[in-house]
């Protein structure tokens, strides 16, 4: 176990960082702090993402021009996806910052409890 | 009954419905009837109600961490089944790769096989991240946007005041280091755009490098400066004008290889790169200046 621990090494802290990130964004009252939690959500999946295309002993994936052998660069595609994580991670948390801004405007706190109850009050 | 001439279906749709007023007076007499819920004080319902938000609350973690921890045991027992890391043969780097790697230079003149990669072979998915972020500042604008209807006079004074002692103590370690800096990057980001095809870079990176001197430019001297630099229409402009070329070029470039057509791949790829930066460019600024001031 140690041992296929120490070979996955990435995968594992991902993991790790996923499960601070999920538990961070559902117990967290602070709706800032969920934001927090979802961004390390998002760098597990990245962490994960670039350790799956990294092959040992290869160089970046840039084509030396004439002589194309592609057992000596790494895997290109999970560098990619990982880019296309990060701009919907960036827009996301983007997004919900100008929410949570606009949520303090209005209710003038962001702790989950009291905007219920003062959403609660402005209803009735 | 008196529907007779009806059709079908409107009978059916009647039957449905119900009878809105009862056929005799007992039911409706029950109908009519308040229920009893009603007769209860106003407060009975608030104790309940807080009673059961209480018991959700106190619920809640539990079930969240638990939820949490299979969650993670799961995944971690996946962990330790997948091959190891970093081996040539593991299932992901299969014939894709290989083809992407082998043939990029050939096929799109790129020799950086992720910006030809993203550029070309996944161009459909780039001009998709496009779109999320066009999207996502024009609604972080439509939320932030400072206008007559969410801004009170006291925000106002407040920004005011903030100006002026802006205006009066000016950041000195800030303005020299912006002032050497800027150029700098300035040029540093337009080598990372138009170089990205036969080095590390890209439209992605040149475009963040090209947003991070907008915003340190706009640090240091104030978003006046820049403003009169890069008004508004202008942004729109660029903003717009990028995704545009963007979906332009990529559909000549498809409508070129499904009809056998040779085009010049590297124009292309410039082009695009340059759209994609100039779109991300534009991103990362627009949410500094909506998050900072609420106007551009």
């Amino acid at each position: 176990m140690l041992e296929a621990i120490s070979q996955n090494r990435f995968a594992v802290v991902a993991v790790i960082l996923f499960g601070i990130g999920l538990l961070n964004m559902m117990l967290q009252q602070n709706l800032l702090k969920k934001v927090i939690g979802f961004s390390i959500m998002d760098s597990a999946v990245f962490l994960l993402l670039a350790s799956l295309g990294y092959i040992e002993g290869h160089g970046a994936p840039i084509v030396e021009e004439g002589n194309v052998n592609a057992s000596l660069y790494i895997n290109p595609i999970p560098s990619g996806l990982v880019l296309t994580g990060i701009v919907v991670s960036i827009s996301v948390t983007a997004f919900s910052l100008a929410l949570i801004q606009r949520i303090y405007r209005h209710y003038g706190t962001i702790e989950l409890t009291e905007l219920l109850e003062r959403a609660k009050k402005e209803e009735d | 009954m008196s529907d007779r001439g009806k059709s079908g279906w409107k009978r059916f749709a009647e039957w449905v419905n119900g009878d809105s007023v009862a056929r005799d007076p007992t039911t409706q007499y029950v109908m009519n009837r308040r229920p009893v819920r009603a007769h209860a004080p106003q407060e009975f319902h608030e104790e309940r109600e807080r009673l059961r938000l209480k018991k959700f609350l106190g619920l809640y973690p539990l079930a969240a961490s638990f939820l949490c921890l299979t969650l993670i045991t799961i995944l971690f027992v996946t962990v330790l089944c997948i091959p190891p890391f970093g081996q040539p043969g593991n299932p992901t780097n299969n014939e894709v790769s290989r083809h992407y790697l082998e043939y990029t230079e050939q096929e799109t003149g790129a020799t950086n096989a992720v910006t030809g990669m993203i550029l070309s072979y996944r161009g459909f998915d780039t001009l998709g991240e496009s779109c999320v972020l066009f999207l996502a500042v024009s609604s972080v604008m439509m939320l932030l946007q400072r206008d007559r209807n969410n801004t009170d006079q006291r925000t106002l004074h407040r920004l005011r005041r903030e100006d002026a002692i802006e205006r009066t103590h000016p950041d000195n370690i800030l303005r020299k280091s912006a002032k050497l800096l800027s150029p700098f990057i300035l040029l540093f980001a337009l080598y990372v755009l138009f170089n990205g095809e036969t080095s590390p870079g890209g439209g992605f990176s040149g475009g963040a490098i090209l947003g991070g001197g907008l915003i340190l430019y706009s640090a240091a001297y104030g978003p006046e400066q820049l403003s009169r630099l890069l008004s508004r229409s202008l942004y729109d402009g660029v903003r717009i004008m990028g995704l545009m070329a963007y979906a332009l070029t990529y559909g000549i470039f498809i409508f070129a290889g499904a009809n056998g057509i040779t085009v010049e791949m590297e124009w292309m790829m410039t082009v695009i790169d340059l759209a994609v930066g100039l779109v991300v460019a534009c991103t990362i600024y627009g949410f500094y200046t909506m998050f900072q001031r609420g106007k551009l």
